[in-house]
């Protein structure tokens, strides 16, 4: 069984998927560029429960997440009880779509729980950001999408092309 | 006459979502059912042509809850929408009996070609 990746691989899964769900969920096109993001952020986060010991964090501009919920809702103002409902729920559907990709490229299922919704930026204390995928959108608002890795005990963590083991 | 359609599902976002890809179509949502437990309890009240089941939501999962509705209502018809969409689970919606899967994010041509299986 196959489950090697090797990190651009892992980039262009994540890359689609949050691109495509982003306009299909919420109408809003992102594109990849090296926006540093503003001081009002939410975030929200999984992590694979089953075949994967990595996670993957969203953080982004409240403006954008509260655009995108909006679109979505059909409302021209959200509620905080939106925002969060709305970011957890694209965030689901996200991960659902990488997580299927992840299974055609490996066979190895990969489960994971409800999204955790988090004011500011959140950075799961056992784990260590593995790279980091930064867009913006047309009204200049971004986001980044984070894919954590367990901290290595005593080790540096795996990088570049090299193949990893994720099952 | 319309078809009623049953949402277990707990984000508004697919309500909204579901109701908008439903208009126009032969359709409607008839109830909204926020869990499985919920899902469960509201069958046989509601009586639907067709469900749609989510799978990740607080408390009992999806599949669980179509199971049990299964079991209680052997002539229910219950379509997974969910993003989990592969593999297992896959696997397991169709061992207990589910008429169809539909991958999220849904587009109205996929849902009502699913629905319109499931029904027939």
């Amino acid at each position: 069984m196959n489950t090697a990746m090797t990190r651009e691989e892992l980039e262009q899964i994540l890359d689609r998927a949050l691109q495509e769900v982003t306009e299909r969920t919420a109408g809003v096109r992102l594109h990849q560029g090296d926006r540093p993001l503003g001081t009002d952020l939410c975030t929200v986060h999984i992590t694979f429960d089953k075949g994967f010991s990595t996670s993957l964090t969203l953080c982004a501009d409240t403006g954008l997440l509260a655009r995108m919920a909006g679109n979505s809702f059909h409302e021209d103002t959200v509620t905080p009880e939106d925002l969060e409902e709305f970011s957890k729920e694209y965030f689901n559907v996200l991960c659902g779509k990488v997580a299927g990709a992840m299974f055609q490229a490996t066979q190895v299922p990969a489960h994971f729980g409800p999204p955790t919704f988090y004011h500011g930026r959140y950075e799961p204390e056992d784990r260590e950001a593995q790279f980091v995928l930064t867009y913006c959108d047309e009204h200049s608002e971004g986001a980044q999408l984070i894919h954590h890795v367990a901290r290595p005990h005593g080790e540096s963590a795996a990088a570049g092309d090299e193949k990893e083991e994720i099952g | 006459m319309s078809k009623r359609v049953m949402v277990v599902d707990d984000s508004r976002l697919v309500r909204v979502q579901l109701e908008d890809v439903l208009e126009g179509t032969d359709y409607e949502v008839a109830a909204y059912c926020r869990s499985g437990e919920e899902a469960i309890e509201q069958y046989a009240a509601v009586k639907p042509d067709l469900v749609t089941m989510d799978i990740i939501m607080r408390g009992m999962d999806g599949l669980d809850a179509a199971e049990i509705i299964l079991k209680n209502h052997p002539d229910a018809r219950i379509v997974m929408v969910s993003s989990l969409a592969y593999g297992d689970t896959f696997e397991r919606a169709k061992a207990i009996g589910a008429r169809g899967f539909v991958e999220k994010p849904f587009h109205q041509e996929q849902l009502v070609r699913v629905f319109g299986e499931a029904l027939s």
